[in-house]
């Protein structure tokens, strides 16, 4: 064999170890110093002369912001902040950049390993945790502390404090959705039942479901998933969590998360009021319940806009609970690259996008997702607008919020257990077997 | 199938004077034949029936259940808000462009390469061939980060070069073209070899033109592949200017929702221009083989 | 002294025409692909660039007792053993049948070649459809006949199948292109020699046909192979390894380990072990060929 292609691997070997850590390497922002210089000159006797250095005319500056939200239907909403952002900060130049959600983290990890993340990027809270961990957002605390016209009292608290880590500020909020339990009023009107309330138990949900589904029709009585995150919180409802408070034992197995989990299953297999996924056979169940299909089903604020031009009338509730009530509070971030070139310009762009009420407004007006911000001033036109016409529930739910279980391995977490609540739809695991076959699981990635 | 392929009769054979019942089960298993095609052909064809279809549904039929085949009411509202919210026109030009020249590249630097281990057998040329095999071995879904820091150093994110490069260099059209190049019969270059033609002049003069079938398609899978490209111009394009037609249409797809009848008429535009190139160098592909009788 | 010329001009003729081919295929390809071997023996999680944890030894070691990983082996010859042998011959089968003089030859060419041109994501939703358990062709057409489908995707022991078939009827057109062009170098005197010497077509196809085709029937083998190993867009968006697991794949896995837990370097050690595996199998096939394929 010839001696080229060993020679061209060896180069190569040495060649890409070095290409990696030369891609990393980032300047520090250097800030500039106030110097005070006293000068007398003896013969003409003149005043000291004290000379700060000015900070220099702001030099334009350009920052990036990748988003997975904004396109494609709200650019036009997006370029509307930006123009609003750069008529207060003319210095300041903002380049969007997306990508579609399925694939926003792939690149956004690449982007990070070739050393030119971007500045500012949105963040959903279950990866939150995976980047703060890894020290890659800025600390937003000493920037919120130096910056006079910012009171963090204007953000939704819980918002606030799902993105602080380590008793670092990560990240602002931008958006926050809950999921509710939408109603079709015709269906129930046609069997004369009373609508859902927000005193509603699952046993109540059961019952009316079990009068309201047809399988002549091919109608369903209510629908909720089977996977990760309905999962912890019907488990919150049965007053269980999947982890002690300071994520050093796994009680993922306990008897209330067995139940909950068992009452999930029951919904399809026992009670027969939800189809099964072979049934569903790749129709969401939001385009189920949009077809008239599925008289209850649980899922996000976001559907409004979908569900808008439904052919009946329909409406939202808080989700009913078991033991307890427990409800979902999604919220997105704006983050800052930790090793950013341009700290204070991407804190500006953040607390004008997070916070600015003219922001807030094109948002609501927009039905651009919800501000995390606690005036409730800014939602008044959200309230108005219809349907649902029950909007209110939307924030009465805030008061049962349940914080998902985050861990670093937060994806292998997630995969392993939904892969454990499949085999149980599918008949091959009991809910205890597959909890009991969880926790090893979950207690070998918090290692 | 093997009762088909004994039906496979080349195109010249004449029938001059057959018995009447040997034409008659000519007659028959042509009909045979002709039924079976259609049923094939419609298998291939039906899920683009519907693909369009879907794309000339309003929002309320997109996902009616059962689901229907043809559109009613029809409407080209998807595609017209496609314009609305993509620059299409720039996002196709970007497209051809790059595939465009990502399939000239192949073509040149693959006909060469093919070239060199079909006839110029050197010395170590089966393990450099295998060498150019094992490359297609590695998924390039672990490849493509390193390759993507490797452009960060040469300065090529977000540029054409980095768009069409990496994707030139291709082992399967190598192989490809070296298969189609030994199937060629020695005897023709012999002549023109004895009479002192350089390597380039027979490369050239003979091997190439009589390699049209092939290089048509490998011209057609250079591009398509190209074309669809969908990981490598998410990573490596950051500003709409550079965006390909699936990278930019991806979007569409939420996260929580999808318009399919504005994904399928994306797709439908996608799909458009392939299909016209492939029936473009079907004829090439499929070109009677004249061979100019040069034996003996 | 002649001699020496000679062979340093040859040697400067394959420069010539390897050079171009060569040099792009070690920059853009061996040098992430080494980067990726390398990686093997660290840990490396990609959004923390700087830090490599040195392993030795360590991911093969953790890759021999990883029951995903053995699963997704699995799962993967499974798809192997089922779509090679189906797509080959039906591929060839069709090739043989658009190589006839027949009318609308073009649209059939066509109508088959239409799927190998459109990207996963839209054909998978078709499939999607098409394999509904309640409302799906496939399912109906069993009925027909009196069988009751299978949940297909939603059901671990068909999704798999599912799969296979989806991927056959995308890839018919793929292969049938390459036999079309592999039999378009038959020259037609073969024929016309044969004919007059009064072989039947079944003789014909035995002895001219298949062993002039032998090449590109080899070449088909062999990028089928290397494709089907690496076998991943369907599996993502049909199924996404599901349901329970059942079709989750070699690249899934690798896709996962790289793109989601921040395991790059153990993707890369399942993306070298893969290759070896698809290297073997190669190299199998390749000392093979001398006793089935026949060059001019």
């Amino acid at each position: 064999m010839s001696t080229k292609p060993i020679f061209v691997r060896v180069f190569a070997l040495l060649l890409s170890l070095s290409l990696v850590l030369a891609a990393c390497v980032t300047p520090t922002a250097q800030t500039p110093t106030a110097q005070v210089i006293e000068k007398t000159v003896q013969v003409v006797v003149t005043s000291q002369v004290v000379v700060t250095s000015t900070p220099e005319p702001a030099k334009p500056v350009e920052i990036t912001y990748y988003t997975f939200s904004a396109a494609p239907d709200y650019l036009k909403e997006l370029d509307q902040m930006i123009q609003l952002f750069q008529a207060k900060y003319p210095n300041i130049k903002v380049k969007v950049e997306t990508a579609p959600f399925n694939d926003y983290f792939t690149k956004l990890q690449t982007l990070i390993a070739g050393g030119i993340a971007p500045d500012v990027f949105e963040l959903n809270y279950e990866n939150f945790v995976t980047y703060a961990e890894k020290g890659l957002l800025l600390d937003l605390s000493p920037l919120m502390m130096a910056d006079t016209s910012m009171d963090s009292k204007v953000y939704y608290p819980r918002a606030m404090q799902a993105f602080s880590y380590n008793g670092m500020q990560l990240g602002l909020p931008a958006t926050f959705s809950t999921v509710m339990l939408f109603y079709n009023k015709d269906i129930f009107d046609n069997a004369g039942l009373a609508y859902p309330t927000a005193d509603w138990t699952w046993e109540d949900a059961v019952t009316a479901a079990k009068q309201l589904t047809d399988s002549t029709k091919g109608v369903w009585g209510l629908h909720s998933g089977v996977q990760f995150w309905e999962f912890y919180k019907k488990a919150a409802q049965n007053n269980c969590k999947f982890f002690n408070d300071d994520k050093t034992q796994v009680l993922i197995n306990s008897p209330e998360c067995v139940q909950a989990l068992q009452t999930m299953v029951d919904f399809v297999k026992t009670d027969k009021v939800m189809p099964s996924a072979a049934e569903m056979g790749g129709v969401s169940d939001g385009d189920l319940f949009k077809s008239g299909k599925l008289a209850m089903d649980v899922t996000g604020i976001w559907m409004f806009a979908s569900f808008k031009d439904a052919p009946f009338k329909w409406d939202i509730t808080v989700e009913p609970g078991m033991a307890t009530k427990a409800t979902h509070f999604f919220a997105n971030a704006a983050s800052i690259f930790a090793a950013t070139k341009h700290p204070q310009e991407a804190y500006q762009w953040v607390q004008f996008f997070t916070s600015d009420p003219e922001m807030a407004k094109i948002r609501v007006d927009s039905g651009w997702e919800l501000p995390a911000l606690s005036n409730p001033a800014f939602f008044t036109d959200y309230l108005s607008q219809t349907p649902p016409s029950n909007r209110q529930a939307v924030f009465d739910s805030l008061q049962f919020a349940v914080v998902p279980p985050v861990i670093a391995r937060q994806s292998e977490m997630q995969d392993g257990v939904n892969k454990l609540l499949d085999q149980v739809m599918l008949g091959q695991l009991t809910p205890q077997e597959a909890l009991n076959q969880a926790k090893p699981l979950i207690e070998g990635l918090l290692k | 199938m093997n009762e088909q392929s004994s039906q496979a009769i080349p195109p010249t054979i004449l029938t001059t004077s057959c018995p009447g019942s040997y034409r008659l089960k000519r007659r028959v298993s042509q009909a045979v034949l002709y039924l079976l095609l259609i049923l094939g052909a419609l298998v291939m064809i039906i899920p683009f029936a519907w693909m369009i279809s879907t794309s000339l549904k309003t929002d309320q039929y997109v996902l009616t259940i059962p689901p229907q085949l043809i559109p009613n009411p029809a409407t080209l509202d998807s595609y017209l808000r496609l314009f609305e919210l993509y620059p299409i026109g720039r996002m196709l030009f970007n497209s051809l462009f790059v595939a465009g020249l990502t399939t000239l590249g192949q073509l040149v630097t693959c006909s060469m390469a093919a070239y060199a281990f079909a006839r110029l057998k050197f010395r170590g040329h089966n393990l450099v061939f295998l060498f150019y095999l094992a490359t297609m071995m590695v998924p390039f879904q672990v490849t493509i980060t390193p390759l993507f820091i490797l452009m960060r150093i040469f300065g090529w994110i977000n540029t054409y070069q980095g768009l069409i490069l990496p994707g030139v260099f291709s082992a399967f059209g190598t192989f490809m073209l070296r298969q189609a190049f030994l199937t060629i019969p020695v005897e023709y270059e012999e002549a023109a070899y004895m009479d002192g033609a350089s390597p380039l002049t027979i490369f050239l003069r003979i091997i190439l033109p009589l390699s049209k079938p092939a290089l048509a398609t490998l011209t057609v899978f250079a591009f398509m592949g190209s074309w669809n490209a969908f990981l490598w111009p998410l990573f490596i394009v950051r500003e709409q200017t550079l965006m390909t037609l699936p990278v930019g249409l991806a979007t569409l797809q939420g996260r929580w929702l999808t318009e399919w009848n504005l994904v399928m008429a994306g797709t439908v535009i996608t799909v458009l221009p392939m299909l016209l190139l492939y029936l473009f160098a079907q004829k090439y592909i499929v070109q009677g083989f004249v061979m100019s009788g040069l034996k003996g | 002294m002649v001699v020496r010329q000679r062979i340093f001009q040859k040697y400067l003729w394959v420069g010539f025409f390897l050079f171009p081919s060569l040099i792009g295929l070690l920059v853009f390809m061996v040098v992430p692909m080494v980067s990726s071997l390398a990686l093997t023996f660290y840990e490396w999680d990609p959004l923390i660039p700087t830090r490599f944890h040195f392993q030795g030894l360590q991911n093969y070691l953790t890759l021999v007792k990883d029951t995903n990983f053995w699963a997704a082996l699995l799962h993967t010859l499974f798809y192997i053993a089922g779509y090679i042998p189906l797509v080959l011959t039906a591929g060839l089968g069709v090739a043989l049948l658009m190589n006839q003089k027949l009318v609308g030859r073009a649209f059939f060419r066509g109508a088959f070649f239409m799927p190998v041109i459109s990207a996963w994501v839209a054909v998978a939703l078709m499939w999607t459809w098409i394999f509904n358990p309640k409302f799906g062709i496939v399912n109906y057409l069993l009925s027909l006949i009196g069988i009751t489908g299978p949940s297909w995707l939603y059901d671990p022991n068909w999704a798999m199948p599912a799969i296979i078939l989806t991927s056959v009827w995308k890839d018919i057109g793929f292969i049938m292109v390459l036999f079309l062009t592999g039999l378009q170098s038959i020259p037609q005197e073969y024929y016309e020699a044969a004919s007059i010497d009064g072989a039947g077509n079944w003789p014909r196809f035995r002895y001219i046909t298949l062993p002039l085709l032998s090449p590109t029937a080899f070449f088909a083998l062999i990028i089928s192979l290397i494709n089907s190993f690496q076998v991943f867009d369907q599996v993502w968006v049909m199924t996404q390894g599901g349901p329970a697991g059942s079709t989750s794949v070699l690249v899934e896995q690798i896709v996962n380990n790289s793109f989601r837990y921040g395991r790059m370097g153990y993707a890369a050690t399942m993306s070298w072990v893969l290759f070896l595996i698809v290297f073997l199998v190669t190299i199998f096939q390749t000392r093979m060929q001398k006793n089935w394929v026949t060059y001019e």
